[in-house]
């Protein structure tokens, strides 16, 4: 792959998940604001549209998860591949991509050590943080969620697990986490070659190579060995005529 | 002159006393058939006047006759039935609730007595949030209650069993939370049915007195370590609290009042409005004794009251502060990265 080649690297399934999910996030996370300091955030006219969205938002972002999961897991079968991270990840690939983003990118000196392949999509920071979100953060929150939204018809539940307060405990702990997730997750997607390179793809699908890929490695084999690309295959044959342009074919 | 205002004095003391003696004697005569549940076979229950909830009542004090006033020497064998007392006799005493209660739509659909039984009535704190919904239920369909609220209420059924019906429909005034004790029967490990402990229900669970029930050191004040020694030990053994909010001050002017349909006004006043509570304890015969809960026990994070908490109003601060750490930890990626993806940014302009 060179510079400015394009590969599909997020299916629609996804995409719809990803701002289906981002939309609803941003709405749990603002409501959420209002629902527990209503002296001082009032954003949504009165508390209970405030309630009522964030129930709504709630159940948008759970079947949002449902769909996720059925995705990558009977779909693309590929969550585990996806989303846990390797012993090889866990033993050198979580320093070296610490290392780059805290110490190798401000000093320019080293290309990100990660590449982007649908088969490979996440680096193995990327893959432990999704994975403690995906897999533990999300559910719990959803949970919890439901066991607020339904206290009479779930209270026995409610009272197994450690009472109400529990339960809004855990809620309120995760939904700060999710809020810093947000900060951190939207900020590490402007860190492509370009602020919006890793946004854009979001939202088509496809994403660019970067600059940084196009080193010495990549002109040694300039065509990576990916046979993984059915996808990409297809890109090669029936790309639109403006990502030939873009890939400067 | 000082002789005869002391004679006089002592015929007013006399007749006084006679007074009082013909009222005791009528009182002790009507008690003679109307504390007999033999009376409730002659001619109904509402002739039954049970003596132990009818003496804690003030209206013990007055006597029968000062609301029975149609009531002849010859009863019953006069062969008429007394009427029940009415509005005005009540009026005669509770001048000003009679007259609030007038102005209520309420008025012309139930009288004193069809809400309050005048030979059990005790005051609002010796009352449970229970039995005041209970009340209402005589007229109100309790499904079609929850079917109306559902329409514009969130939680709707989780309202209804937290709040007694006045603390939205009347303008009573100085809210606080009341903890009643219920009892989990569990069968085979899974709950099956939740109830207000009475008072034998307990007598079978603590030794000693009531309330070092939760009042360990029976001061008369319950600590927050108290309550969190009640939940980690009573829990086991089925006993829950369960948080009402009942008003201290109790209004007749039944309505729904405009401020009632925004959430706020019981959602929004902040950590401040839940520093009083008390725990009711059951007394028998549905009356109920209050002792004051440490100020902000409600507020407590987990242990001290596990199953109470309002959205908006119980937030615990050390929560609030360490979930906002977590969500300020998350800026400091973006500000702190973001500063120094600034300052070094020629040195991946150079290599490009």
């Amino acid at each position: 792959m060179r510079a400015g080649e394009k590969i599909y690297l997020t299916p629609t399934p996804v995409r719809i998940w990803h701002w289906l999910n981002a939309l609803g996030i941003v709405t749990l996370c603002v409501t959420g604001a209002e629902i527990r300091f209503p002296e001082y955030v009032q954003v949504f006219g009165s508390y209970k549209a405030a309630v009522r969205l964030h129930n709504t938002a709630g159940i948008v972002v759970a079947l949002s998860y449902l769909m996720w999961f059925v995705y990558y897991a009977f779909v693309a079968r590929s969550l585990i591949k996806t989303y846990v991270p390797t012993a090889k990840d866990i033993l050198g690939g979580m320093v070296r991509q610490a290392l780059y983003y805290f110490f190798y990118f401000f000093l320019g000196n080293r290309p990100n050590p990660h590449r982007q392949t649908p088969e490979n999509k996440f680096n193995p920071l990327q893959k432990a943080s999704y994975m403690v979100i995906m897999f533990i953060l999300t559910p719990l929150v959803i949970v919890t969620g439901i066991l607020l939204m339904n206290v009479v018809p779930l209270r026995a539940i409610v009272l197994v697990i450690g009472g109400l307060k529990v339960m809004v405990a855990v809620h309120w702990l995760l939904a700060c986490a999710f809020c810093a997730f947000l900060f951190i997750h939207i900020y590490l997607a402007t860190m492509g070659h370009t602020p919006f390179a890793h946004i854009k793809p979001m939202w088509t699908g496809w994403e660019e190579i970067e600059p940084d890929m196009y080193d010495e490695e990549a002109e040694a084999q300039p065509k990576v060995a990916d046979e993984t690309s059915n996808v990409l295959q297809l890109q090669k044959e029936k790309s639109p005529p403006h990502l030939k342009k873009a890939a400067g074919e | 002159m000082v002789r005869i205002v002391k004679r006089i004095a002592w015929i007013a003391g006399c007749l006084l006393l006679t007074v009082a003696v013909v009222w005791g004697m009528e009182a002790r005569e009507c008690a003679d058939c109307h504390t007999d549940t033999s009376i409730i076979e002659e001619g109904g229950c509402y002739l039954y006047i049970d003596p132990v909830q009818y003496s804690r009542t003030a209206h013990s004090e007055v006597g029968c006759p000062a609301c029975h006033k149609s009531v002849t020497d010859d009863h019953p064998d006069d062969g008429t039935r007394p009427p029940l007392p009415s509005r005005t006799i009540c009026g005669d005493c509770h001048e000003d609730v009679a007259k609030e209660y007038r102005a209520s739509a309420h008025a012309a659909n139930a009288d004193c007595v069809d809400c309050h039984n005048p030979h059990r009535v005790r005051p609002v704190a010796a009352v449970s949030g229970f039995e005041m919904n209970r009340v209402c239920t005589k007229c109100h369909d309790p499904k079609e209650v929850s079917r109306t609220h559902g329409v514009w209420l969130p939680q709707a059924e989780l309202h209804i069993e937290a709040l007694p019906c006045i603390t939205c429909h009347t303008g009573s005034k100085n809210y606080v939370i009341t903890f009643y004790i219920l009892k989990v029967e569990k069968h085979g490990g899974a709950m099956t049915k939740v109830k207000v402990a009475a008072l034998e229900d307990l007598k079978g669970i603590v030794s000693g007195k009531l309330g070092t029930l939760v009042d360990a050191d029976g001061n008369g004040t319950i600590s927050l370590a108290e309550l969190r020694a009640f939940n980690a030990s009573y829990r086991k053994k089925g006993l829950e609290l369960w948080g009402m909010m009942t008003p201290e001050h109790v209004s007749h002017s039944l309505e729904t009042l405009d401020n009632r349909w925004d959430c706020t006004f019981c959602h929004a006043s902040g950590p401040s409005a839940m520093q009083t509570s008390f725990l009711a304890f059951p007394e028998g015969q549905g009356s109920y004794r209050r002792v004051p809960i440490e100020r902000g026990a409600v507020l407590d994070a987990i242990y001290g009251t596990p199953d109470f908490y309002m959205i908006g109003v119980t937030r615990n601060r050390t929560l609030t502060i360490i979930g906002l750490i977590i969500a300020a930890a998350g800026l400091t990626v973006p500000i702190g990265h973001g500063s120094l993806r600034l300052l070094t940014m020629k040195n991946r302009k150079r290599r490009k």
